[in-house]
């Protein structure tokens, strides 16, 4: 257990977006929080190993002090994983649309009941 | 001045995570991604913080089409007029079953995660090494755009493939069948003439924003996906004045598709080729710019293409469903 303070807030956020996909009855709240769990999951690795006054990875850094420059790895592949996340939003809510074209509702117990009733 | 940041980004999902209404909901999310941005902008990474807020927005006009589509298709009222009763399944289960076990269960795995998760003191090796060599090896003077056009080019091809995966299931789910026509309709918006006269004026900086981040990638925060994501805006913009609805939505998918092939071959010449690095005589000098700049624009037009071509479909749904009440 050796966690700053950011990947904790991260790991914290993490957790409650789990806790709100695991409780939420609508749909459209269950996809806000994957939303969420992804957004958690991308400060967690853009804050590691986080110091006060870190600078952007532009530039040259020839005289620059190499443990206060952000680490360039973590936000090349965060930057894809934002692109993805958005287009699994967008997948998901056109599966909604669909979803309530046949069902008219976004409750997940009306949505079980009714599929049950179907078969 | 992170902490106070940070705290309020947990603020606004703790918030999010109480209420009750649709509409709420997506308005704390708006919110939400708003302070993430700024957390990611003073956690050293400007590229992350601006792709984040671009999206974001997307996100927010996709969540309000789809949940006004909801509230049409479900109850037949307006999500401004959400009561009580079309919130179902909204409301707090008291009981502990309903309550209580969730959030023992969710604490548990947390202190799980907090206890077994083994030391991590990041190792700084690899990040010395990208950042002593990509302007000799890659070129330019961002160390991010050189690593996600360079180093991981595979990463950016997956992701170009994703969203072009996710762009043909929006179009094979929406059962919209007209493809590019002007049917008459009018819009909302263009009854108010303060915000058509201000979307007249911004659009046009919109497009040479979006163009600029795409072609100065390489030198300052932006690059492909935000720019992209900026063109795309501008067409959104065009919907709202106009309100003309005549893109050919086959063509531009086509078109996103020959992009995406096109982005595979070029890497795979990048490759062969190799930057002046590995090839540093000849022609082949400045080869690393024309590479950094090429892939650069060719990954702006795929995804500037590709979230068109969901804004469309989305505003497609909302008026065959306007035609058939």
């Amino acid at each position: 257990m050796n966690f700053s303070v950011i990947e904790l807030f991260a790991l914290a956020m993490f957790f409650i977006g789990f806790y709100g996909l695991i409780t939420s009855k609508n749909v459209i709240k269950s996809i806000v929080f994957i939303s969420v769990v992804e957004m958690a999951v991308i400060i967690f690795w853009v804050g590691l190993g986080f110091r006060a006054g870190m600078v952007p990875p532009i530039g040259e850094f020839l005289e620059h002090d190499m443990a206060y420059i952000a680490d360039p790895l973590p936000q090349a592949l965060m930057i894809t994983a934002i692109i993805i996340g958005m287009s699994v939003t967008a997948a998901n809510i056109v599966m909604l649309i669909t979803l309530v074209r046949k069902v008219k509702s976004t409750d997940w117990d009306t949505i079980k009941s009714s599929s049950e009733n179907a078969t | 001045m992170i902490y106070a940041i940070l705290g309020f980004w947990v603020l606004t999902a703790l918030m999010m995570l109480r209420e009750e209404k649709v509409g709420r909901i997506i308005i704390y999310f708006g919110i939400y991604s708003l302070v993430a941005a700024a957390a990611l902008l003073i956690l050293g990474s400007p590229d992350v913080a601006m792709a984040e807020i671009a999206i974001s927005a997307f996100a927010t006009i996709f969540f309000v089409i789809g949940a006004e589509k909801y509230y049409n298709l479900a109850y037949g009222t307006d999500i401004a007029q959400e009561d009580k009763t079309t919130t179902e399944g909204m409301k707090k289960k008291s009981g502990i079953k309903k309550h209580i076990a969730p959030l023992v269960f969710t604490l548990f795995i947390f202190g799980l995660v907090l206890y077994f998760v083994p030391e991590n003191n990041p190792n700084p090796y690899l990040k010395e090494q990208y950042i002593t060599r990509f302007m000799t090896e890659m070129g330019g003077e961002n160390a991010t755009s050189a690593i996600y056009l360079g180093y991981r080019v595979y990463d950016t091809i997956f992701e170009a493939l994703v969203l072009v995966v996710a762009v043909v299931a929006v179009l094979h789910m929406s059962f919209f069948e007209r493809t590019s026509i002007d049917d008459g309709i009018r819009s909302d918006i263009q009854r108010s003439g303060l915000a058509v006269f201000i979307i007249r004026i911004i659009t046009p900086l919109i497009l040479i924003f979006g163009i600029y981040l795409v072609v100065n990638g390489f030198l300052t925060p932006g690059g492909g996906f935000q720019g992209g994501v900026a063109v795309a805006t501008f067409f959104i913009c065009r919907y709202m004045i106009y309100n003309i609805f005549d893109l050919p939505i086959g063509r531009i998918l086509r078109m996103e598709e020959l992009v995406f092939v096109s982005i595979v071959l070029f890497a795979i010449v990048g490759i062969f080729l190799g930057t002046a690095a590995y090839v540093p005589s000849g022609w082949l000098v400045h080869f690393q710019h024309t590479y950094l700049i090429i892939m650069n624009a060719l990954i702006g037009i795929k995804v500037a293409c590709g979230f068109t071509l969901l804004f469309y479909r989305y505003a497609g749904i909302e008026r065959l469903e306007g035609d058939e009440r």
